[in-house]
C-alpha cells in the first residue's frame, strides 16, 4: 500500500477476476466495498452499502453503465448519484440520493482503490504482470517471514522470481496478488503458483504459532 | 438497548404440534429458555434460572413472555372461521435483528427482485399508493389498498394477478398480512409472521398460514412459503447495521416504504427498541 500525506491506493483484485457486467465485495483499509465493471468495461468502486435500506451493495447487479441494489432494485452511477427507483417510475431520484465512491485506477492487470485522495498515482509493476490471487489467514510480518524478505513502502516483496502485492484485509486476512515477468512461460507460471502456496501455508503456520504463545 | 417496554409482550417460542416431554431448549431475549409440555401434557416454559413463564396456545404455536404481559395475546379472528386451513410452516433462523425480519415483511417493493417471477417481476415494479394509518383504538400499525402485480401469487394461483394486500402490526415483532385469495375472491387468505427474538441480532421467524386451499399438498405449501422466506433471509442477512436503524438519518426511505415509516415510528413511540440502533454508529 502507498500511503502519502493524503490518502492510499490498495490493490483490490486483478482485473482479470472483475469482467465486465459484474460486481465483487473487496476492501479498503478498514471498509467494505463494492467493485463493479459495467458492460462496456469502466470500473467503479462504491461503499458497499446501498442508502435506501443498508443491502450490501456487493450482492447487487450491473446492467449497463449502472449497479443496482438486489434488494430495491435502486440503481447507481459510477458517480454514485441514483438513477432509478424502480418502485417509483416516473420519478427523477434527487441528487442527494448517492453512495459514497472511490477513485479507481487499472493499470497492468491490477484494479487499485483510492483511500483517501492519494496525490500520486498506483505504482507501476515494472516488467512484471499478475498471476493469480490469493488471500492468506496471516499479518504481513508472517507473510514476510515465510517470503524472507520484506515489503517496500508499495507492499511489494521480492521474493525469488515472484513479486507479492500486499493488502490487508481484516481479522488477520492478507489479500496477495502473485505476479511473475511478464515473458514467463506456463512452466514458470505453474512453478509461481506452487511457490505462493507454499509460502501461503508456511505463513499461516507462523500465524498459528504466533497466536499460541 | 431497551429491554423493558418490550419484555411485556408475548413471543412464539414453539410450535404446538412440536411439544414434547424432552422439549426445546431455545432462547427468548437472551434468556435460555426450555418449551416442554409437562406430565399432564400441558405445555411449560421455564426460564433461564427455572421460573416458570406465562404461556399461550394460539395459532398454531407455544407464546411466552419473559415479563409481565398486561395485555392478552392480539386477536386474529380468521383463526377461528371455519373452511379454513392452518399451515404450520416451521421456522428460518435469520441472523439478522427481529425488527428488521417484520419491516422487510411489510415491504413490497422488493418482490420483483428478491422474489422474482413468483411474487414479482420486472417490469412490473411500481408501487401504487397505498393507505397506512396507526390505529389508536387497537393501538396497531395497518397498512390498507396495497395492490401489485404478481407472477405467482400463491401456490393456487395460475399465471400473474394483481393481487391486493392489507398489512397489520399488532405486536413489535409479528405482523399479519390479508392477500387476496385467488379460489374465494371474496375472502382473504391470512398469512402471518411471528419473530422470536432469540437476541437483538438473531431470530426465529416462525410463518404461520390460514388459507383457503383445498387443493395443495401440505408439502407444497410449506415449501412455496420456505422459498420465499430463504429468499429473504439472503437480505436480512446482509442488511448494515444488522439492528434496525431509528436515526432517521441512517436510511433513506421513499412513498413506497410508508409502511415502513409507521412501524419504526410506532416502535419509537413505545419505546419498543429491542432489535434497534437509536443513533447512528
Amino acid at each position: 500500500m502507498l500511503a502519502d500525506t493524503t490518502g492510499s491506493w490498495t490493490p483490490v483484485a486483478l482485473s482479470a477476476d472483475l469482467p465486465a457486467g459484474t460486481v465483487n465485495p473487496a476492501r479498503i483499509a478498514t471498509e467494505s466495498i463494492a467493485l463493479w465493471r459495467s458492460d462496456s468495461g469502466r470500473v467503479a468502486a462504491s461503499a458497499d452499502r446501498c442508502p435506501h435500506r443498508g443491502m450490501r451493495l456487493s450482492h447487487g447487479f450491473v446492467r449497463g453503465e449502472a449497479i443496482s441494489c438486489i434488494y430495491h432494485g435502486w440503481s447507481y452511477a459510477q458517480a454514485g448519484n441514483c438513477l432509478r427507483i424502480p418502485a417509483h417510475p416516473g420519478l427523477v431520484p434527487p441528487e442527494t440520493i448517492r453512495v459514497v465512491t472511490h477513485a479507481v485506477e487499472e493499470a497492468d492487470g491490477v484494479i487499485w482503490v483510492a483511500f483517501g485522495t492519494p496525490a500520486s498515482i498506483p505504482p507501476k509493476l515494472d516488467g512484471f504482470v499478475p498471476l493469480r490471487s490469493l488471500t492468506i489467514l496471516a499479518m504481513t510480518a508472517q507473510i514476510e517471514a515465510a517470503a524472507g524478505a520484506v515489503a517496500n513502502s508499495e507492499g511489494l516483496i521480492e521474493s525469488g522470481t515472484i513479486r507479492l502485492l500486499l493488502s490487508t484485509q481484516h481479522e488477520g486476512e492478507t489479500l496477495v496478488h502473485v505476479l511473475v515477468k511478464d515473458d514467463a512461460d506456463v512452466a514458470t507460471r505453474i512453478t509461481a503458483s506452487r511457490t505462493a502456496e507454499n509460502l501461503r501455508r508456511t505463513a499461516e503456520d507462523l500465524q498459528g504459532k504466533g497466536s499460541v504463545q | 438497548m431497551t429491554m423493558q417496554a418490550m419484555i411485556d409482550e408475548w413471543y412464539p417460542v414453539g410450535l404446538i404440534s412440536q411439544l414434547d416431554a424432552g422439549g426445546r431448549r431455545t432462547a427468548l431475549m437472551g434468556e435460555p429458555i426450555l418449551v416442554a409440555s409437562d406430565i399432564d401434557g400441558k405445555a411449560k416454559v421455564t426460564g433461564g434460572n427455572g421460573r416458570i413463564l406465562p404461556v399461550r396456545l394460539r395459532y398454531g404455536h407455544v407464546w411466552s413472555s419473559l415479563g409481565d404481559p398486561k395485555n392478552e395475546l392480539f386477536p386474529i379472528p380468521e383463526a377461528d372461521q371455519p373452511g379454513r386451513r392452518f399451515v404450520d410452516v416451521g421456522v428460518v433462523r435469520v441472523r439478522c435483528s427481529p425488527l428488521r425480519a417484520v419491516e422487510n415483511f411489510l415491504d413490497i417493493a422488493h418482490f420483483p427482485f428478491v422474489h422474482t417471477d413468483i411474487l414479482g417481476a420486472e417490469p412490473h415494479t411500481e408501487v401504487q399508493n397505498y393507505k397506512v394509518e396507526i390505529r389508536e383504538d387497537v393501538d396497531e400499525v395497518w397498512a390498507t389498498q396495497v395492490k401489485f402485480y404478481q407472477p405467482q401469487a400463491a401456490k393456487s394461483a395460475s399465471g400473474g394477478i394483481t393481487t391486493e394486500y392489507m398489512y397489520r402490526v399488532p405486536a413489535p415483532t409479528c405482523s399479519v398480512l390479508y392477500k387476496t385469495c385467488p379460489p374465494r375472491p371474496s375472502e382473504w387468505d391470512v398469512i402471518t409472521l411471528f419473530v422470536q427474538p432469540l437476541a437483538e441480532d438473531i431470530c426465529d421467524v416462525w410463518p404461520w398460514m390460514a388459507l383457503f386451499d383445498d387443493e395443495t399438498s401440505l408439502t407444497d405449501l410449506i415449501h412455496f412459503q420456505q422459498t420465499i422466506f430463504l429468499q429473504d433471509r439472503s437480505i436480512l442477512e446482509n442488511q448494515i447495521p444488522r439492528l434496525l436503524p431509528l436515526d432517521p438519518g441512517m436510511e433513506i426511505p421513499t412513498r413506497a416504504d410508508l409502511t415502513s415509516i409507521a412501524y419504526r415510528r410506532w416502535l419509537k413511540r413505545h419505546n419498543y427498541t429491542y432489535g434497534a440502533q437509536l443513533v447512528a454508529q
